[in-house]
């Protein structure tokens, strides 16, 4: 507990700063401070979620569904196949009434791009073709299972915060989960060497 | 009572792409800047005690919650079954394929969240962070985004129904 609280205050101390200096550099700097902490990012990603219920709800449920990654784009892949192939997959109620569906994941890209830019943090990384397999077929593997669970962990976090105790017994599996990768890659790393 | 948020729906149809769109720019720079993840957080956590990433998920929980909290004060109708556990019990939130019992969206629950965790580990994070990375030039993560791609229409053409067939030949659902 009281990490949590000093973890708090020092991400909080620069916050004051930006009060009293009126240098527009240092403020940039600032907010790009707050940006960096995940304390704050994670606060203003649930309360963002929850604006978005609060304006879009009307357009069709379900609810807690501000943020996803894995059905946000289970939706805009479907909502395309169906335009172009003419199928009927099924998508969230507010993908199909709107007259596009939710483009979350395409801002994601496209804000992580134009932030990797700006700041000068764009490094193109290749692998060796047979780790693109590994990760096209875990790309396939965890969006299946995260569409078993109803969403990945970030709208489990929303559902939990909605008040669903699924959507706790699923991070809950997420943290087994974990500990059983872990255990996989402690020991693929020790008979490598 | 039917859900009514704070745009009319001849309006939302319309915001719904453009809300999300700026939504995730936002979601995506902050991303980008903090590293945030969620598997990452518990991975973290759990080999080297760092917490730094945990207390983001953990944020992300607590600011949900308090967002629901507030937004549902000022408008109720918008959230018409917050707080969930009061008004439906144990049945979750609309997300996984429908019509199923209790135990059977548990049993889904745990399969699909050891295996999200699991290939989560491995791979080096959750889709965000995935996405984040593939942004910022990592093309093993952009393979990443590609499987969730065609992952999302397998599910759909395939999984969903064979998986809710068997739970239900289970005796389960």
């Amino acid at each position: 507990m009281k990490n949590f609280v000093t973890f708090i205050y020092s991400g909080a101390a620069p916050v004051g700063m930006a009060e009293t200096k009126a240098d527009k550099n240092e403020k940039v700097s600032c907010l790009d401070t707050l940006a960096k902490n995940p304390l704050y990012v994670g606060l203003a990603i649930g309360i963002l979620a929850a604006l978005v219920q609060v304006l879009l709800i009307s357009a069709g449920g379900p609810e807690a569904y501000g943020f996803c990654v894995a059905c946000h784009t289970r939706d805009v892949v479907n909502v395309a196949v169906n335009d172009i192939a003419g199928t009927k997959l099924a998508v969230a109620a507010i993908s199909q009434n709107a007259i596009l569906p939710v483009l979350t994941v395409i801002g994601v890209l496209i804000g992580a791009f134009i932030s990797a830019r700006y700041y000068r943090e764009f490094r193109a990384k290749t692998g060796k073709a047979v780790s693109y397999v590994w990760y096209l077929a875990g790309g396939i593997f965890f969006m299946i299972f995260a569409l078993f669970m109803g969403g990945c962990p970030y709208r489990l976090g929303l559902r939990i915060g909605y008040g669903d105790v699924v959507a706790l017994i699923g991070v809950i599996a997420i943290i087994a989960g974990v500990l059983a990768g872990i255990k996989i890659a402690t020991a693929l790393a020790e008979r490598e060497g | 009572m039917v859900a009514a948020g704070w745009l009319s729906k001849d309006v939302a149809i319309i915001a719904v792409p453009i809300v999300t769109l700026i939504l995730g720019l936002i979601i995506g720079w902050l991303g980008q800047r903090s590293g945030f993840c969620s598997i990452g957080g518990f991975r973290d956590f759990f080999m080297f005690k760092h917490t730094r990433l945990l207390f983001g998920y953990l944020a992300l929980i607590v600011g949900a919650f308090i967002g629901y909290l507030v937004f549902w004060l000022i408008t109720p109708s918008a959230f018409t079954n917050f707080f969930w556990l009061l008004h439906n019990g144990l049945m979750p939130v609309p997300g996984a394929p429908a019509g199923l019992t209790v135990a059977a969206y548990v049993i889904l629950a745990v399969i699909g969240g050891i295996a999200v965790g699991l290939i989560g580990v491995l791979l080096g994070g959750c889709p965000l962070r995935q996405c984040v990375m593939t942004s910022e030039g990592n093309l093993k993560s952009l393979w990443f985004v590609i499987g969730m791609c065609v992952g999302a229409v397998v599910y759909t053409m395939w999984i969903s129904g064979w998986g809710v067939a068997l739970l239900k030949a289970a005796g389960i659902a």
